[in-house]
């Protein structure tokens, strides 16, 4: 039974998802794509954060740096961005386990302004790089993705190749969350010391823990850049680091379905709230800060306290 | 035969010395306690042998190899093991995940082998029935002994104890007692215990190690150091007492 | 000379109110352990108090300052009792996203109260300028270093020479001892709340007249302040001031010397050096994190 649960998320991610595919009109569907590539970001971030306890504002920069690889490769090098997929979430990869060495060795607050600081550096290294990154312009005419004649040109077709890529996603953060290596980094996250004690490499685990992150992260930009077949440096600034962190802490750290649930309705939450108009970030601060106080385990938390009250007023009944 | 030898290991922080020119040696399956009053350096002693706290001077030999550089994950691999003063468990972890995740040191266990392992570990030590409760809703006693069991999980060859029974009532105590005993009757596990409850130490020990100031000053077995003058005078006659309350 | 005269006058100046920003930072951190990724915001927020008290009012500048500082109290108390008091007992994790969340809010408030567009807060010595070794300076380039002088001055009286300064001083080495002393806790735990809004306020105050009032202009002045803490000394406050100074001439010195697009990178850069190098900082304290 408990081997199914990576099949489970991967099912259920493409039911539902197939199922709004077919219902849902263009506009919506646009956003569900967005919602898919934040995902996967997302469940990127929950290895460093949600197991290893990294507080890392800088998850954007590597979404950016796997971004701005297939560009570039696919644009001023004419490679298939096929290729460009693979190469660009090796690349960001091996930066990660790069910085990782030296950035790890910080914790806490540390660790989260030098991240920060990278995603600063990132976004001023991208909009002054001209002749490679065209600056503030960006980079368009990014090839879309086929297969012989088949083309995700349209919001649909898209959706159907992140979905899968999601549903793979998931399924492997399952797998690996109920693994010793997730039980490894969640142990690194609880306590260090006595992670040593159970023979864990803790810096190994870490920079493990981040370089998935960062891979994930790569490629989702990898997709966000095929999907919209345009990069500018404001799609990668710290500000959508915070928003990852913010998805993953409204949907609940942790866990993977938490990765997807607050992807999506973080994605969705600014259409939903249309009518707030030029208030909807001030609500969004709000609504976070309203969840770290009364709702710290974020919604998959919320409905496992329910689940539990539910099964503690059963027992109470039966007994 | 000699498991663990520490020679001449000196830690200085500041003008404090904590430890100076400790000599230690473990042989396989023995059972030791190491004593003193507080700020005596026992911690600090655990703390150098498992590798958190760099000592100033000294080497730490482990089952034949110099470790006295070794970060803790590698000593933990070669065969040591320890617990907490307080009790150090993954908060978020259930019991069964703390266990499994001392008994995966292995990496060629397979995740049923590890589950299998730990429920063994745990039905062993009496906890099987909470091996799927969050760690935060065990008792005191509780959490202590599935810290053990999380040790235990690692195999070592030598456990390190620092106060196990601190905060335990009378009975866990006993029970705590009784599971060394059966454990070691079972398998060649030695033992360095860190410990105030003088009935505990006089009871399990082959040999006791007397630390105070950071200096060794007294060893032998339990009879022997219990009529050591320079210990009664230091020591025992004061830790008797707060034993007994 | 005379370029380098004013552009060194000017980074002083500059560096003066990271200082400040810094020094509010610092503040609450020793005090109550929180690091407040809403610094930033603090200093945007005095700005505005400022829009609001000069501009909007048209109160004469001494009372609409002390209108804008008084704002910035009644806020960081606000604060204190909104944000502090039901995150006190939480992870550190989720008091830094926690402050990141307050910092969104104060942002996009100030966005519905002053829009985007930007405005002018014009200083009292406004057009006055000073010439020092043949550089023209403007006078409240000079006025910003000569009273950031003077507050790091009487911050150092505050905390060394007053009851209430050797109390917060207290509270921030151990509230527990604090408490057992028989020290309100919690009311000098609000005023160092206080008392940083108020100083985050008068670096924004500063700082208007030389920037624009932007309501966006809170983020970088929040990562600077966080550069300068750091290359300081997390926790110290000759840190902060030294930091600030630093990353205020880098900025201008970096800009006109070395490449204006690259100036920032210049601030992280050496940011993330001592975080690797010297993570304790130029005038490291300790480094601990509280639970």
């Amino acid at each position: 039974m408990r081997r199914y649960h990576s099949l489970l998320a991967a099912v259920a991610i493409l039911a539902l998802g197939g199922l709004l595919s077919l219902v849902l009109a263009d506009y919506r569907l646009r956003l569900l794509n967005v919602s898919v590539i934040s995902a996967i970001a997302v469940i990127g971030f929950n290895f460093a954060f949600g197991l290893a306890g990294l507080i890392s504002l800088g998850h954007a920069a590597f979404v950016g740096l796997g971004a701005y690889t297939l560009a570039i490769l696919s644009t001023a090098f004419g490679w298939s961005p096929w290729l460009a997929i693979p190469v660009a979430i090796l690349v960001t990869t091996l930066f990660a386990g790069l910085i990782g060495y030296p950035l790890l060795r910080l914790r806490g607050h540390y660790l989260a302004l030098a991240t920060l600081g990278l995603n600063v550096s990132f976004t001023i290294v991208v909009t002054n790089w001209i002749s490679l990154t065209g600056g503030t312009n960006g980079i368009s005419g990014i090839p879309e993705l086929r297969l012989g004649a088949f083309a995700f040109n349209d919001e649909r077709r898209f959706l159907w190749l992140g979905l899968v890529l999601l549903a793979l996603c998931a399924a492997f953060a399952v797998t690996l969350q109920r693994s010793r290596y997730g039980r490894a980094m969640m142990a690194v996250r609880d306590d260090e010391t006595a992670a040593r004690m159970t023979g864990i490499d803790v810096t190994r685990v870490k920079i493990t823990a981040l370089c998935l992150s960062a891979a994930f992260a790569a490629l989702s930009g990898t997709l966000f850049a095929t999907h919209v077949r345009f990069v500018a440096p404001e799609d990668f600034n710290y500000a959508h680091s915070i928003i990852y962190l913010a998805m993953l802490i409204v949907g609940g750290e942790g866990a993977v379905a938490g990765a997807v649930i607050g992807a999506a309705l973080l994605t969705f939450l600014p259409e939903w709230l249309r009518f707030l108009g030029d208030a909807y970030l001030a609500f969004f601060g709000l609504m976070l800060l309203a969840i770290l106080i009364f709702l710290p385990t974020g919604l998959v938390g919320l409905a496992a306290q329910l689940r539990r009250l539910g099964g503690h007023r059963e027992a109470e009944t039966t007994s | 035969m000699t498991l663990l030898h520490a020679t001449a290991i000196s830690k200085r922080y500041g003008g404090l010395m904590a430890l100076s020119e400790v000599d230690f040696r473990v042989a396989p399956g023995e059972f030791v306690a190491v004593i003193g009053p507080n700020g005596a350096g026992k911690s600090t002693f655990l703390n150098v042998l498992t590798g958190l706290t760099p000592p100033s001077a000294g080497r730490v030999l482990f089952d034949g190899r110099d470790v006295t550089r070794a970060p803790t994950h590698r000593r933990i691999r070669a065969g040591l093991g320890r617990t907490f003063q307080h009790g150090r468990l993954f908060a978020r972890l259930s019991v069964l995940e703390n266990v499994m995740t001392g008994a995966a040191i292995r990496t060629d266990r397979t995740e049923s082998q590890l589950r299998a392992l730990s429920l063994g570990m745990l039905d062993r030590m009496g906890l099987v029935g909470e091996a799927h409760r969050a760690v935060g809703s065990l008792s005191y006693g509780q959490r202590r002994m599935v810290e053990l069991c999380r040790a235990l999980a690692c195999g070592p060859k030598l456990l390190l104890l620092d106060e196990p029974a601190a905060g335990l009532n009378l009975g866990e105590v006993e029970q705590l007692m009784a599971r060394l005993t059966a454990l070691r009757a079972e398998q060649e596990l030695a033992v360095v215990l860190i410990e105030h409850n003088m009935g505990m130490v006089m009871r399990l020990a082959q040999r006791i190690l007397v630390l105070n100031f950071g200096c060794r000053i007294a060893e032998g077995s339990p009879a022997e150091v219990q009529s050591d003058p320079a210990v009664l005078s230091a020591y025992l006659g004061e830790g008797y007492g707060n034993a007994q309350h | 000379m005379a370029d380098f005269i004013q552009l060194f006058i000017n980074g002083l100046a500059l560096g003066s109110v990271y200082a400040l920003a810094a020094i509010g930072f610092v503040i609450v951190y020793s005090a109550t352990g929180v690091v407040n990724f809403a610094a930033g915001q603090f200093v945007m927020f005095g700005t505005f108090a400022g829009v609001a008290m000069l501009a909007n009012a048209g109160l004469p500048w001494p009372v609409g300052y002390a209108a804008a500082l008084l704002a910035m109290a009644a806020f960081g108390a606000l604060f204190f009792i909104v944000v502090y008091l039901p995150l006190r007992t939480s992870p550190v994790v989720t008091v830094i996203i926690g402050t990141v969340a307050v910092g969104i809010v104060m942002q996009n408030a100030a966005l519905l109260g002053f829009g985007s567009w930007p405005f002018r807060l014009v200083s009292p010595l406004e057009g006055i300028t000073i010439d020092i070794g043949g550089a023209a300076i403007s006078a409240h380039a000079a006025m910003v270093v000569v009273v950031t002088g003077l507050l790091v001055g009487l911050i150092w009286l505050l905390f060394y020479r007053t009851a209430l300064g050797i109390g917060m001083r207290a509270v921030a080495q151990d509230v527990e001892a604090a408490r057992l002393m028989g020290l309100n806790v919690n009311r000098l735990l609000a005023l160092s709340w206080m008392l940083a809004a108020v100083l985050a306020g008068i670096a924004g105050l500063l700082l208007g007249p030389m920037w624009f009032a932007d309501v966006n202009m809170g983020d970088p002045i929040a990562l600077k302040a966080f550069a300068a803490t750091i290359i300081g000394g997390f926790g110290s406050l000759p840190g902060a001031i030294a930091g600030g100074l630093f990353v205020g001439l880098t900025e201008l010195l970096g800009a006109s010397y070395l490449s204006s697009a690259y100036k920032d990178l210049i601030a992280f850069a050496v940011m993330i050096l001592f975080l690797l190098v010297r993570p304790q900082g130029v005038f490291g304290e300790r480094i601990q994190d509280r639970g």
